[in-house]
């Protein structure tokens, strides 16, 4: 079993301490930045942020040591073979590009020694500055020899789609040396998170990232980012996929009226997001119907889908449902052989 | 101008069986602004409009968002403001009982109050006395100028007597997402006076979240998720358990993607349910209870079944209106575009059962 | 049975324009794209809307995201005036790059049989100069 999405992270400076040079050290401890920054999309509290027994082992519900996260993980049967590390840190509204690319290359140093270095079955995504696509390329390249890393982590609240030319710098080097771009639910906060505006729940909120996710899947597309970049691949974390079939339904139905917009877009939309795409099943957002789970499961094609436990996010009982439907065959490639076609860098 | 029919003579009482739940008309400025106040039609002969039109944003790279055969011969005349054409095309071409009137061109304004307010009237003025004083068959959408509650209520009530006016009309995207407290007298307002609310894509669109798309293609598939976003704001900000008698139209924002979103909402409804104590109940039943959908532009998947699925999993039998569009480029004509894997009876509620029961149509057409 | 039919003189048919005519109960397309000539029927088949009052335009070649050519030695391509859904005027088919629908129709439509390929190839007939007339067969 691959699990595609655990989150890790700092809980204060003192975790990145050896990683974060001596001025920006003293920014942040100056500025009284907080590095569990905004902590809106999975309030410590809130019943999303940790399952129940999630924190029995007394650490705080996002790990930020390995052995909390092996306790919790590996010590058990059904422990996974290998598990991608998504830390979200560091994601909010910081507009300092020099801060972000010195806190992000921190993260990926922190990743790198206290975890990666402690379990071969850990892999990670890097984290990149989203401010400037030429500062993430940087740091793309600084670790191009550490195969750990075998993803680069977006947000689905974004400053631009992620197709914009303006990102085709930083998509052609995920391209080149095998890293799948992992878009992430929640985000760039600041903006308003929905189309709409703000939101005032958090349910609302916490909903709203399905909705955003697919904007970049029609940026990609509608850019000719896989055209440009055949060997992209792209995983969507946390963003739901039962919202699949009629995304598809509208985007080819649309791109036939107005191809000669995007002539560069040579196949129907749907080949490109079913050849490029994948979702991870945490959250899950099922039918209540059996029968409809299974129907549902058809029509998005259990190919398309990552393991993933999210840990500790909890979203209720979506992907045990899922599982109920999916004979053995579906069930071993969701477990682990779609993560395997999907990231090259896995199994190395 | 093309020329007018007489109104349709007299014929045999029948079931209504087909209306089109979106039809565009559009004023001519002229006539607009001959109705507006003095004081107003001078600020807008001086400086014209504060906002762009969405389609100086995003120029509509099909036929220039048109149906090219509806442009009237009239010099400077515009889709949809041609009765006759509008007759010749789709009211008697397709035999319809009833049309319903949406019209956008108050919906990306952006003004002072009482301009905003005088437009309202003078678009409204201009639609009852050009459209349906001409065409029994014709039905309206009161138009509101609805960043301003109280002067939208005023408009509301005072059209609300005529019963050619079957429902009052907001923007997919205003100032503030459409659940706010701050539209909900016009919801209450609409709601008092047995009026649904419609709710059309079109307003200026910020497209906050994840920044501006480059394309057309990417800002047309797009409306689907402003509509599920306004949706899901409306939903959760307990609009529906705080007006009981509200009915939803969502017009032309695509109708499969509600079968995910009822599926979000439930699942996380029953994480998250203490935070929002006004969803007694499972949310899925509120958009159930609340909201229609128009059909157009209607999904039209490889395997029509999964058309017929994707309505049995949201319930939307009932709750489906037929709409052409007419005159917008991706019309759906009402011979071909219903797949033809629903039943009989889907068929026959979607193109006209649904609409008579929710805006309370005669069951014998007018005519 | 097709029949010849005689639509205009050569000279009084310049390019760049096209013609409406009935033609045995249908309306048939003619137009002129320079030296070439295409018959088309006046009848999207995607939702049956007037086919033939709309655009014509030429192919587009593109290589990479931002890059686009025209190509004008293929036939071009009738943009329907409804949905903007574009058919080749020589075979009918539907063009959007990549329609996996237009792998499989053949090209030509024979004199009788009507749309039987699928549902989104237009009905497309023989034109031809004949002696300084243009000839359509349908």
């Amino acid at each position: 079993m691959i699990d595609c999405d655990v989150h890790c992270a700092p809980l204060s400076l003192r975790d990145l301490e050896p990683y974060l040079g001596e001025y920006w050290r003293e920014y942040v401890d100056g500025a009284g930045i907080r590095v569990t920054g905004f902590t809106a999309a999975y309030p410590p509290a809130a019943p999303t942020s940790a399952r129940p027994g999630a924190r029995d082992d007394g650490g705080p519900a996002v790990p930020n040591r390995y052995e909390l996260l092996r306790g919790r993980l590996f010590d058990s049967a059904g422990a996974p073979s290998r598990v991608i590390l998504n830390c979200l840190t560091g994601w909010e509204a910081h507009r300092n590009p020099y801060y972000q690319a010195a806190f992000a290359s921190a993260l990926n140093d922190w990743l790198r020694h206290e975890w990666l270095d402690r379990d071969e079955r850990l892999r990670a995504s890097i984290v990149v500055p989203t401010v400037d696509p030429d500062d993430a390329v940087a740091e793309i390249e600084r670790l191009s020899d550490d195969t750990r890393f075998v993803q680069v982590l977006w947000p689905a609240r974004a400053d631009a789609p992620l197709g914009n030319k303006r990102y085709h710098r930083l998509l052609a080097a995920c391209a080149e040396r095998r890293l799948v771009v992992g878009i992430h639910a929640w985000g760039r906060t600041g903006r308003a998170p929905t189309p709409s505006g703000f939101t005032l729940s958090y349910l609302e909120d916490y909903l709203s990232n399905p909705i955003v996710v697919q904007s970049h899947v029609l940026s990609l597309v509608g850019e000719g980012a896989f055209e440009r970049f055949p060997s992209l691949r792209v995983a969507l974390v946390e963003c739901g996929f039962s919202w699949l079939p009629p995304l598809l339904w509208r985007f080819d139905k649309d791109w036939k009226g107005v191809w000669r917009e995007v002539p560069w877009v040579k196949e129907l939309p749907s080949t490109y997001v079913r050849r490029h795409f994948r979702a991870t099943i945490e959250p899950a957002h099922l039918p209540a119907a059996a029968g409809q789970v299974a129907e549902l499961v058809e029509m998005v094609g259990s190919g398309w889908l990552l393991y993933a436990s999210d840990h500790p996010h909890d979203h209720g009982p979506g992907a045990e449902r899922l599982f109920e439907v999916l004979d053995e065959a579906a069930a071993a490639a969701v477990r682990a052989g779609n993560a395997e076609a999907l990231y090259p860098l896995l199994s190395k | 101008m093309t020329e007018v029919q007489e109104a349709p003579s007299v014929r045999e009482p029948r079931t209504v069986r087909l209306v089109d739940a979106d039809i565009h008309p559009a004023p001519p400025q002229p006539a607009v602004l001959s109705r507006l106040p003095e004081r107003w039609r001078r600020h807008v002969e001086r400086f014209g409009r504060r906002m762009p039109l969405i389609t100086e944003l995003y120029p509509r790279a099909s036929n220039g968002g048109m149906r090219v055969d509806s442009w009237p011969e009239t010099p400077g005349g515009f889709p949809g403001s041609d009765l006759g054409l509008l007759q010749r095309q789709v009211l008697d071409e397709y035999d319809l009982d009833y049309g319903v009137l949406n019209c956008l061109s108050l919906l990306d304004c952006h003004e002072v109050p009482e301009l905003t307010a005088a437009l309202a009237r003078a678009i409204n003025d201009w639609m009852a006395e050009e459209l349906l004083d001409r065409d029994p068959r014709l039905l309206g959408s009161i138009v509101v100028p609805y960043e301003y509650a109280e002067l939208s209520v005023q408009e509301i009530e005072r059209c609300a007597g005529d019963e050619r006016w079957v429902q009052v009309l907001m923007p997919g995207t205003a100032f503030e997402p459409l659940g706010s407290r701050k539209y909900w007298p016009i919801y209450e307002a609409a709601t008092a006076h047995g009026l649904p609310v419609a709710v059309h894509n079109a307003g200026y669109e910020p497209h906050l979240a994840t920044g501006w798309p480059s394309y057309y293609l990417e800002e047309h598939v797009a409306y689907s998720f402003v509509m599920q976003s306004q949706l899901l704001n409306m939903v959760c900000e307990g609009l529906f358990a705080a007006v009981p008698g509200l009915r939803l139209v969502l017009t032309e924002g695509g109708v499969a993607w509600v079968t995910a979103l009822r599926w979000q909402l439930d699942s996380a409804w029953e994480l998250l349910r203490d935070e929002v104590p006004a969803l007694e109940r499972p949310p899925s039943e509120y958009v159930r209870d609340h909201v229609w959908f128009t059909t157009q532009p209607i999904e039209e998947p490889e395997d029509p079944a999964d058309f017929a699925r994707a309505l049995e999993f949201a319930e939307l039998g009932d709750r489906l209106l037929f709409a052409t569009d007419y005159p917008h480029w991706d019309f759906d004509s009402p011979t071909q575009a219903l797949p033809r894997s629903l039943p009989d009876e889907v068929r026959a509620a979607v193109f006209g059962g649904n609409a008579a029961a929710l805006y309370r149509l005669p069951l014998e057409s007018r005519t | 049975m097709s029949t010849r039919f005689v639509v205009a003189r050569l000279e009084d048919f310049p390019p760049e324009t096209r013609r409406i005519v009935r033609v045995g109960g249908r309306e048939i397309g003619v137009f002129r794209v320079g030296e070439r000539f295409f018959a088309v029927r006046n009848r999207c088949p995607h939702q049956g809307g007037p086919l033939c009052i709309g655009r014509v335009f030429p192919r587009i070649v593109s290589d990479e995201p931002g890059s686009v050519r025209l190509d004008r030695d293929r036939a071009p391509l009738l943009v329907c005036p409804w949905h903007g859904w574009q058919y080749d005027m020589e075979s009918g088919q539907s063009y959007a790059p990549g329609d996996p629908h237009v792998r499989s129709y053949r090209v030509s439509v024979e004199p009788g049989a009507g749309l039987e390929q699928g549902p989104y190839v237009a009905e497309t007939f023989p034109v031809r100069v004949e002696e300084n007339y243009v000839v359509l067969e349908a």
